[in-house]
């Protein structure tokens, strides 16, 4: 083998090793559908309350179906995802978030203790927690911005008027619930195909 | 000003012959970046066949770098791979020895 050969040969090792681990740490971007899936259950419980009979539980009735769902397809995703620490912390982030949001909601829908522009920005300043921590563990700029504008929302819903409260409702879970879940989906994954691809023709 | 002298080939590190195959090497890379791995989220990360990736995982297995779990999972079985103490060691130390060779071979 020449001397060239060689030297590439080292490179080669080099870059896979750099490949793989970028490979093994890239970890985030098959949970996109949670986001889009929230974000329609959102808009699925805002319609029914405001259209559909029996309002009264449509809240109830979509989140826990749409908690139901998401157990399901998670605990099947994620018997087949490798344990990482990061990995352990975000679960461990949503998971939290969707019991203080279920309880939250349930008692205060039960009690009426809260009037709806403090429930709303109650829920969005929680989302916007979730969001900015997730995004500082992963070091993401994108969902900081997710997270900027959930707390956004939350200010406008205290100090606007309720039509106000409702767009920005509305505004935010579009962008930072379905745009961001398809921008994961579809985006983050066709990243990932290219970096394997440089890695097999390392 | 004085050149210190060219490494002599017994100066330079050897290879681990048993990371340095491709697949075995990619997939310690890929251990050491997780707790533990399923034997399919290996196989779709390094693109290789069942009968491959077995036999070199079991190479890493006999060299005590990576440690096996198996367990059901919705009564399915699921086999788990963790990188071991001395095989995080091993792989440090082929990463040094390679910048060690790649800054010889640059020097000569």
């Amino acid at each position: 083998m020449t001397e060239f050969s060689d030297r590439q040969e080292l490179n080669d090792r080099l870059s896979l090793i750099e490949s793989m681990i970028a490979e093994g740490r890239q970890t985030t971007e098959s949970w996109g559908w949670t986001f889009a899936l929230w974000g329609v259950a959102y808009y699925v419980a805002i319609a029914w309350s405001v259209w559909g009979h029996a309002a009264a539980i449509a809240w109830p009735v979509t989140m826990i179906a749409a908690g139901i769902l998401t157990g399901i397809l998670c605990s099947r995703q994620a018997s087949r995802s490798p344990g990482t620490t990061v990995g352990r912390s975000l679960c461990a982030i949503w998971i939290a978030l969707g019991i203080s949001l279920f309880l939250f909601g349930m008692c205060s829908g039960i009690s009426h203790r809260i009037d709806q522009h403090a429930w709303v920005a109650a829920v969005e300043v929680m989302l916007g927690m979730a969001n900015a921590t997730s995004s500082m563990i992963l070091r993401w700029k994108l969902q900081f911005g997710c997270a900027i504008v959930w707390w956004t929302a939350g200010v406008v819903s205290l100090f606007g008027t309720v039509a106000q409260s409702r767009v920005a409702f509305l505004a935010a879970i579009f962008l930072c619930q379905i745009v961001f879940g398809l921008y994961m989906m579809i985006w983050r994954p066709e990243r990932g195909r290219a970096m394997k691809a440089g890695a097999h023709h390392a | 000003m004085h050149e210190p002298a060219p490494k002599s080939v017994t100066d330079l590190p050897e290879l681990n012959p048993i990371i340095h195959g491709k697949l075995r090497l990619a997939l310690l890379s890929l251990l050491s970046t997780v707790e533990e791995a399923e034997f399919t989220w290996l196989r779709a990360k390094t693109n290789s066949t069942d009968g491959n990736l077995g036999a070199q995982l079991l190479k890493l297995e006999e060299a005590g770098y990576v440690a096996i779990k198996k367990k059901f999972v919705s009564r399915k079985p699921q086999t788990m791979y963790r990188m071991t103490e001395s095989g995080r060691q091993a792989l440090t130390d082929y990463v040094q020895a390679l910048k060690q060779l790649l800054g010889a071979a640059i020097d000569a």
